[in-house]
C-alpha cells in the first residue's frame, strides 16, 4: 500500500487519470448502444451489443477494483475473500442457468417442428 | 480492555480489523447483487412477453454514471489527503463526494416520479397503451364527468368535454358552469359505482375499507346509510337477546365495532359449546369397553359416536352480516384494484359488498396516449403462426378508434420506407435477404415522438427531450391520440410501477436497493466529515483507516452502478 | 477512548467504571453476555416451536377430537373461535403452525443457539481474544435477531394469522396466501418476510464479526492448525452464512415486492386462484427462480445448523475420553471441503421441479460427494472413542448419543440424494423423518451436550447430575419413538402436509387410482404412538428447564477454573470470565487436544502452559509447522 508521501502523491495523479478513463469508457458504451454506425450485428439490440456493453462495464469495474480499491497491491487474504465470493456467485448463476436450460421435456415442443419442449395440452405428444 | 488491531495491521494477515470486516461485508454484497442480477438474467431470458429494451431515458442514467464515478475519484482523493494529513483538502473532497450522492438521489427521484405518474394499460388483446389519464370529478349532483381532451394544455382546441354519468341531456356540456367548480379529485382510471345497499361481514370487515366508503358517502352529501334490519344478538345463550343496533341506525365504525364485539363473543360461545359437545361424545365412545384400542378413524364412524344435541340450546348462532341502505344511490369512485365489480355489485377487499349499478361509461379509462405498442400482439401472433400485421389490424383499438387506425396506417408507411432505406444502404446478403431490417420495436411500437410527427407536430429533438418522458403540458401533446378504453377490455392497468412487468419490478428493486446503499454510504462518509475532527486530532491514522473502509464501500456502490447502467438503460 | 476525552469528564471516572444494569445485561457489548442472551432467547424459541409441533401432532393423531385442555389453555376464546373448528385444528391453522414451526426452529432456535450463542461465548475465549472484533456490531446482531423474532411471533396475532406457506415460503403459493386482505403490510406472510430480512441482516453482521475475530484476533502462537476444531467449524459456518444468505435476502425482497407492490417476480402468467379468480398481476415471473434462490441458502443452512453441534461434540469427546481427537487434520480439511461442496448441492431439494437428467445427475453427484467429508467427520468422532477411558459425564452422554443419531439422519439422507428415489419419497414423512433425525436427536443433542459442558464456565456451578440423567434417557427413548416411525410411514406414502394424518386420503382408499390407500391404512396406527412420544418428549424437557434455573443459584460450585481438566484456552479464564476475559496475556504453545501425553505427568496438557524443557518447545514448533 502506498504509505509514503511521495507514493501517495504519485497515486493521486493515477486516480485522476483513471477517473478520466472511466468517463471515456462511459461515453463509449453509450455511443456503441445509440449511434447507428457503431451498431454491430443486426439493427437494434442483440447479443453482440450485450457482449460489448458488458465487456466495457467489466473493464471499468476492473479499473475501479484495481486502482481505487487497491486490489493491484493487496494482502493475500483480501484476494481470497473476494475470489471466494465471486466463485459462489458464479455457481449461483451457472447452476441455476443450467437447471433452467435443462428441463424434462415431452418429446415435442410448443411450436411446429420443434423437437422438445414443455408439455402443452394444445399440442399433445403423438404416440 | 482494548481490542487489538483496530488501527495497526496484524503482522501475519497484514490487515487491520475493519478492513477484513469490510471485505467480508463486500463479499456478502457481491452475493446479494449476484442474486439480484441472476434474477434479472433469468427473468429476462425466460420472459414470455416482449422485454422492454432500451426504454429508459439514457441521459439521466448517463449523468448519474458520471456523478458516481466522479464521487469515487473524490473519495480516494479525500483518503489520500488524510494520509498526507491535509484536513482542509479532505473536507473539500468529502463535501464534493456527498454533494454527488445528493445529486444522484435527486436525479433518481425525478426518474422515479415520472414513472409513477405515467399510466399503462394492457388490453385483453395485448395491445399496450401508455399515456396520461385525464382528471375527472363528481359534481354536486353526484354526476361523474371526465375532463377530456387536452385538459392540461393551455390552448385546447375542442375544449373540455364531459361524459355525464347519468346520461341526462338537460345537463349536457354545461355541467361545470351550472354547478360551480366541481371536485376534480381523481384521474379517469376508476370504477364508478352507484350504490344504495351495503352488506358488511362483521367478522372480516376492515376499518380502512369501511372508513373509505364512509368518507366518500359524507362527501356525496346525500342521504346517509341506515341499517335495514335491527341487529339483535347476545353473547351467551343464558342472556336475553338485546337489540345491539336498532333499525335505522347509522353506519359508523363505532356501531360496527359494537356489533362485531357481540358477534365475536357469541361465536366464541358457540365454539366453546361445540367443543364441549364433541369432547363429551369422544369421552362416551371411548368409555365403551374395547373401544380404547380401536383407531380414531374407525371410532368416528362408530354408531355409538353421537353428538349430544341437548347442548344445542346453548348455541347462539349469531348473524354474521349487517345490511345498510340509502334512499338515494351514492356514487362511489373506487380504485380498480380494490374492488371486484360486476354489473350490479361491487365486492370490496374486505368482503363487504356494495349493491347497485355499475357506471360502465364513467368507469372507462380515458387517456391521451403517448405510446401505442403492438409488440406483444405481434409476438403472440407469431407464436400461433398468424400474420402479425393481420392480428394488429384486428385489435379492438384499431377497430374502434379511427384516430389510432390512421396513426397505424401512417406508421406502416413509415416502416415500409425505412425498410427500403435500409435495403439501399446495407444491401442484401448471399441469400438475397436484406442485411438490416427494422427491429420488432420499430415495427410495432409507436413512440411519442412518432405520434407527434404523424400528427404533423414538431417533435422535440435534443439530448434532454427524453429526460422524464413526454411532457403532457407541452404544445406537442395535442397530437397524442385520445383513447377511451372500456373497463371490460382492460387486462391490466397500472402506473409504471413494479406492478407493470418484471422489467420494471427488477429495475425498481435493484436501483432502489442501490439507492439505499448510496444513502447509507453517504451517511457514513458524512459522519467522518462532520464528526471526524476529534479523531483526526487524536489519531489521524485511525480516521484514515475508517475513511479507507468507507471508501471501499463507496467504490463498491459505484461498481454496482457501472453494471446497472448498461444493463438497465442500454440493453 | 483516550485519556484526554476522559479527563474532560467532571466526575473523573477512570477507564474501568462499572456499567449500569441496562448496559451490563441488556445493551451489552460483551460477547459473553450477548452469547447468554442469544442462548436464553433461542431456548425460548425452541420451546415455542416445540409447542406448535405438539398441536400439530395432536391434529395428526386425533384429527376428529378437540384439542385437550393442556394444549388449548394457551389460546384465548376468541382465538379458538377463529382458528379452531369445534375445538379441532383446521387445515389453515395446521398450515400456519407448520410454517411457523419450521421457521422458528431453524431460523430462531437452532441457528442462534448453535452458531450465535455457543459461537459468541466460546470462540473468543478459545482463541484468546478479549472480545469480538466489533463489539457494537455484535450487539446490533443480537438486537436485529430479537426484533426479527418479535415480528415473527407477533404475526400470530394479526387478523390474518401468521404465515401459512411452509417454512420454505414457495411462490406463487406464498404470494397468493392472504392476498385477499385489504392491507398487505399487515398480513402474516408479509411480516414473515420482514422478519426474515431482519434475521438475515443479523446473521450477516454476525458472520462478518466471527470471521474477522477468528482471522485477526487469535492469540500469540495460535496458528491455524493449533485452533480447536470448534473454532474451525465456526469459521466455516460463518462463511456459509456470509455467502449463502444474501441470495435469500434478495429473494425475500423480491417476494416482499410481489406482496406489497404487486410485482410479478415469482408470479407466472395466467395465474388463477379459486378464491381470487384470474389474478390482476402482470405475470411473466418465475416461481422456479425463487426456489433456486431459496435453496442456495437452504442447503448451506443445513450445515449452518449441523457444524456448531459437531463442533461441541468434537470438544467434549476428547475431553471425556482423555485422548486426543482422532484425525484432527482430516477433520479440518473435511469441514472445509464440506463448506465448499454445500454450495453446489442445493437443487437436490428440487428434483420434482422438472429438472432434466443432466442437471439432476450433476446435483446427485455432488450430493453423494458431500457425504464423504460428513462420513470422515463422524468416523473420526467414533474412532476418538476407541481405547479411551471414557468419563460418562452428562455432557458426554449427549455427545455419545449424538453420533448414532446423526448417523441415522445422515444415512437416511443418502437415498434422497438420488433423483429417482427422491421423486418417490419427495414430500413424504420419510423426508421429515430424515431431517428431523439430523436436527433433533442429532444437532440438538450435540447442543445439549454443549450446554452441560460449558455451563460450569458460564456460571461457576455444575448442573445437577441426576436431573441431567432424567433429561437424557427419556429424551433418547421418546425422540426415537417419535422419528423412526416417520421413516416407515414415509415409505408407505404418507404425505408430509396432511393435517389429519391421512384420514382424508383414507376416505378415498376405495378409488383404484389411489395407489397408497392400503399402505396408508396399514401404518396409520403409528400416528398415535408418535404423538404420544412427542408429548412425553416434551415432558422430558422439564428436568432440563428446572436444572438450568436451579443450578444457576444452587448448583455445586466448581473447584477450579478448569473443572473438566480440558486443554483449550477457554478454561484458562477466571470463572465466570470477567470483562476482557483473560487475566494474563494468553499465548499458545501446542495443539488443542494434548491429552494423556506419555511425556507429561498429568493426563492433559493445556495449550497455554509454557513448556518447561527447551527440547519440548522445539518439538512443538516443529509439529506446528507441518
Amino acid at each position: 500500500m502506498a504509505d509514503s508521501v511521495a507514493e501517495i502523491k504519485k497515486a493521486t495523479k493515477l486516480y485522476g487519470f483513471i477517473g478520466l478513463t472511466l468517463f471515456f469508457f462511459t461515453i463509449l458504451t453509450v455511443a456503441v448502444a445509440t449511434v447507428e454506425a457503431l451498431d454491430f450485428g443486426v439493427r437494434g439490440f442483440d447479443h453482440i451489443d450485450a457482449i460489448i456493453g458488458l465487456a466495457i462495464a467489466s473493464i471499468k469495474a476492473s479499473l475501479v477494483m484495481l486502482i481505487f480499491m487497491h486490489l493491484n497491491h493487496e494482502k493475500k487474504l483480501v484476494y481470497f475473500l473476494f475470489v471466494m465470493s465471486i466463485i459462489a456467485a458464479i455457481f449461483l448463476v451457472w447452476l441455476t442457468g443450467w437447471a433452467f436450460e435443462d428441463p424434462i421435456t415431452y418429446g415435442q415442443g410448443d411450436h411446429a417442428g420443434e423437437k422438445s419442449g414443455f408439455y402443452n395440452p394444445e399440442n399433445p405428444v403423438e404416440k | 480492555m482494548e481490542i487489538p488491531f483496530t488501527v495497526t495491521a496484524r503482522k501475519d494477515t497484514g490487515l487491520y480489523n475493519s478492513k477484513v470486516g469490510i471485505w467480508l461485508f463486500l463479499a456478502s454484497e457481491v452475493m446479494l447483487f449476484g442474486g439480484l442480477f441472476s434474477g434479472y438474467v433469468f427473468l429476462r431470458v425466460y420472459a414470455d412477453y416482449p422485454w422492454p429494451e432500451r426504454v429508459l431515458p439514457v441521459v439521466p442514467g448517463l449523468i448519474n454514471t458520471f456523478i458516481l464515478i466522479g464521487s469515487s475519484v473524490t473519495v480516494v482523493f479525500a483518503w489520500a489527503a488524510l494520509k498526507l494529513r491535509k484536513w482542509n483538502q479532505f473536507r473539500i473532497f468529502m463535501l464534493i463526494t456527498l454533494t454527488c450522492a445528493a445529486v444522484f438521489m435527486v436525479l433518481k427521484g425525478i426518474e422515479y416520479k415520472a414513472k409513477w405518474g405515467h399510466q399503462a394499460v394492457r388490453m385483453d388483446d395485448f395491445v399496450i397503451l401508455e399515456g396520461h389519464t385525464h382528471p375527472a370529478g363528481i359534481d354536486a349532483d353526484g354526476n361523474v364527468f371526465h375532463v377530456g381532451g387536452h385538459a392540461s394544455v393551455e390552448d385546447h382546441s375542442d375544449g373540455p368535454h364531459y361524459i355525464a354519468a347519468k346520461t341526462d341531456d338537460a345537463h349536457g356540456g354545461d355541467h361545470h358552469a351550472e354547478h360551480g367548480p366541481a371536485v376534480k379529485d381523481f384521474r379517469t382510471n376508476v370504477v364508478v359505482f352507484d350504490a344504495n345497499e351495503l352488506v358488511i361481514n362483521l367478522e372480516t370487515y376492515h376499518e380502512g375499507v369501511i372508513g373509505g366508503i364512509l368518507e366518500q358517502s359524507e362527501k356525496a352529501n346525500s342521504a346517509n346509510w341506515t341499517l335495514v334490519q335491527p341487529y339483535v344478538g347476545r353473547e351467551t345463550a343464558r342472556e336475553d337477546e338485546q337489540i345491539i343496533l336498532s333499525a335505522g341506525a347509522k353506519l359508523s365504525l363505532e356501531n360496527l365495532a359494537k356489533a362485531r364485539e357481540v358477534y365475536l363473543a357469541a361465536k366464541a360461545n358457540d365454539s366453546k359449546v361445540r367443543t364441549k359437545q364433541l369432547s363429551d361424545a369422544w369421552a362416551k365412545v371411548k368409555d365403551i369397553p374395547g373401544n380404547k384400542e380401536r383407531p380414531n378413524h374407525e371410532l368416528v364412524q362408530d354408531e355409538n359416536f353421537k353428538i349430544n344435541e341437548d347442548f344445542d340450546q346453548f348455541l347462539v348462532s349469531p348473524t354474521s352480516t349487517v345490511t345498510f341502505q340509502t334512499d338515494e344511490p351514492i356514487t362511489f369512485v373506487l380504485k380498480p384494484r380494490e374492488v371486484r365489480e360486476s354489473a350490479e355489485s361491487a365486492l370490496l377487499a374486505d368482503g363487504s359488498s356494495l349493491n347497485g349499478q355499475l357506471n360502465t361509461e364513467a368507469s372507462a379509462i380515458e387517456m391521451a396516449a403517448d405510446a401505442i405498442d403492438f409488440t406483444f400482439v405481434a409476438q403472440r401472433a407469431e407464436e400461433k403462426g398468424v400474420d402479425p400485421l393481420a392480428a394488429v389490424e384486428k385489435t379492438w383499438i384499431i377497430q374502434n378508434n379511427p384516430q389510432v387506425a390512421a396513426i397505424w396506417k401512417a406508421h406502416t408507411e413509415k416502416i415500409a420506407k425505412l425498410e427500403e432505406e435500409l435495403l439501399e444502404k446495407y444491401g442484401t446478403d448471399k441469400q438475397g435477404n436484406p442485411k438490416r431490417v427494422p427491429t420488432e420495436k420499430e415495427r410495432y411500437r409507436i413512440t411519442w415522438q412518432e405520434l407527434v410527427n404523424y400528427g404533423e407536430g414538431n417533435e422535440e429533438k435534443g439530448v434532454f427531450s427524453g429526460f422524464a418522458g413526454p411532457d403532457h403540458t407541452k404544445d406537442y401533446a395535442k397530437h397524442f391520440p385520445e383513447v377511451l378504453v372500456p373497463r371490460e377490455e382492460v387486462n391490466l392497468e397500472t402506473k409504471f410501477t413494479p406492478r407493470w412487468n418484471t422489467y420494471y419490478a427488477i429495475y425498481f428493486l435493484i436501483t432502489g436497493l442501490h439507492g439505499l446503499h448510496v444513502i447509507g454510504g453517504a451517511i457514513v462518509l458524512g459522519y467522518f466529515l462532520f464528526f471526524g475532527k476529534k479523531m483526526y486530532l487524536n489519531n489521524p491514522e485511525h480516521l484514515a483507516n475508517r475513511v479507507e473502509v468507507g471508501g471501499l464501500f463507496w467504490h463498491f456502490v459505484d461498481l454496482v452502478w457501472i453494471f446497472l447502467f448498461p444493463v438497465l438503460y442500454l440493453m | 477512548m483516550s485519556a484526554e476525552t476522559h479527563a474532560e469528564h467532571a466526575h473523573g471516572h477512570d477507564d474501568h467504571h462499572e456499567p449500569g444494569f441496562v448496559q451490563k445485561y441488556i445493551f451489552s457489548v460483551d460477547h459473553k453476555t450477548i452469547g447468554i442472551q442469544y442462548g436464553i432467547v433461542s431456548l425460548l424459541f425452541l420451546l415455542i416451536g416445540f409447542f406448535l409441533m405438539m398441536v400439530m401432532r395432536w391434529s395428526i393423531a386425533y384429527p376428529d377430537q378437540p384439542l385437550p385442555g393442556w394444549l388449548s389453555m394457551f389460546f384465548s376464546d376468541d382465538w379458538k373461535a377463529k382458528w379452531l373448528q369445534d375445538g379441532k385444528v383446521t387445515g389453515a391453522t395446521y398450515n400456519m403452525f407448520g410454517a411457523m414451526h419450521g421457521t422458528i426452529m431453524v431460523f430462531l432456535g437452532v441457528v442462534p443457539l448453535g452458531f450465535a450463542a455457543f459461537g459468541n461465548y466460546v470462540t473468543p475465549l478459545q482463541i484468546g481474544a478479549p472480545d469480538m472484533a466489533f463489539p457494537k456490531l455484535n450487539m446490533m446482531s443480537f438486537w436485529l435477531y430479537f426484533v426479527g423474532g418479535a415480528i415473527m411471533l407477533a404475526s400470530f396475532f394479526l387478523p390474518t394469522g401468521a404465515a401459512q406457506s411452509g417454512w420454505t415460503n414457495y411462490s406463487p403459493l406464498a404470494g397468493l396466501q392472504q392476498a385477499e386482505y385489504p392491507n398487505q403490510w399487515m398480513t402474516g406472510q408479509t411480516w414473515w418476510l420482514l422478519a426474515m430480512v431482519f434475521l438475515i441482516t443479523s446473521s450477516l453482521l454476525g458472520s462478518v464479526n466471527f470471521i474477522t475475530t477468528i482471522i485477526n484476533l487469535r492469540a500469540k502462537g495460535l496458528t491455524w492448525m493449533r485452533m480447536p476444531f470448534f473454532v474451525w467449524a465456526m469459521l466455516v459456518t460463518a462463511f456459509l452464512l456470509l455467502l449463502a444468505f444474501p441470495p435469500l435476502e434478495a429473494a425475500a425482497l423480491m417476494q416482499l415486492s410481489d406482496r406489497v407492490f404487486d410485482s410479478s417476480f415469482f408470479m407466472p402468467s395466467g395465474l388463477y386462484s379459486k378464491t381470487l379468480g384470474a389474478l390482476e398481476v402482470s405475470g411473466g415471473g418465475s416461481p422456479l427462480l425463487y426456489q433456486h434462490l431459496f435453496w442456495f441458502l437452504g442447503h448451506p443452512e443445513v450445515y449452518v445448523l449441523l457444524l456448531p453441534a459437531v463442533a461441541c461434540v468434537a470438544e467434549i469427546i476428547p475431553c471425556n475420553t482423555r485422548k486426543p481427537l482422532w484425525g484432527y487434520r482430516p477433520m479440518v480439511w473435511s469441514v472445509l471441503v464440506l463448506g465448499f461442496l454445500s454450495f453446489i448441492v442445493w437443487a437436490h431439494h428440487m428434483y420434482m421441479t422438472g429438472m432434466g437428467p443432466m442437471i439432476s445427475t450433476f446435483f446427485q453427484t455432488t450430493t453423494v460427494l458431500i457425504s464423504i467429508p460428513s462420513v470422515i467427520l463422524l468416523t473420526s468422532l467414533i474412532i476418538s472413542l476407541w481405547g479411551g477411558s471414557i468419563r460418562f459425564s452428562v455432557p458426554m452422554l449427549w455427545a455419545t448419543a449424538f453420533i448414532p443419531m446423526f448417523g441415522i439422519g445422515g444415512l437416511t439422507g443418502l437415498p434422497l440424494a438420488f433423483n429417482l428415489v427422491g421423486l418417490h419419497l419427495h414430500d413424504t414423512y420419510y423426508v421429515i423423518g430424515h431431517f428431523h433425525y439430523v436436527v433433533a436427536p442429532g444437532i440438538l443433542f450435540g447442543l445439549f451436550a454443549g450446554v452441560y459442558h460449558w455451563y460450569p464456565k458460564v456460571t461457576g456451578r455444575y448442573m445437577n447430575n441426576f436431573l441431567g440423567h432424567l433429561h437424557f434417557w427419556p429424551s433418547l427413548v421418546f425422540i426415537n419413538l417419535l422419528f423412526f416411525p416417520m421413516l416407515v410411514q414415509g415409505m408407505a406414502g404418507f404425505h408430509r402436509r396432511w393435517y389429519n394424518g391421512g384420514a382424508g386420503y383414507l376416505a378415498e382408499a376405495g378409488n383404484t387410482t389411489n395407489v397408497f390407500g392400503n399402505t396408508v391404512l396399514e401404518y396409520m396406527h403409528l400416528n398415535e404412538l408418535m404423538s404420544t412420544a412427542a408429548f412425553l418428549l416434551a415432558l422430558s424437557q422439564v428436568p432440563f428447564i428446572i436444572n438450568v434455573f436451579l443450578a444457576w443459584k444452587a448448583g455445586r460450585k466448581v473447584e477450579n477454573d478448569n473443572p473438566w481438566e480440558a486443554t483449550t484456552l477457554e478454561w484458562a479464564t477466571p470463572t465466570p470470565p470477567g470483562h476482557g476475559n483473560f487475566t494474563f496475556e494468553p499465548a499458545i504453545y501446542r495443539g488443542p487436544y494434548e491429552y494423556s501425553r506419555p511425556d507429561h505427568d498429568e493426563d492433559f496438557l493445556p495449550q497455554w502452559h509454557e513448556p518447561q524443557q527447551p527440547e519440548a518447545a522445539e518439538k512443538e514448533s516443529k509439529s506446528a509447522q507441518v
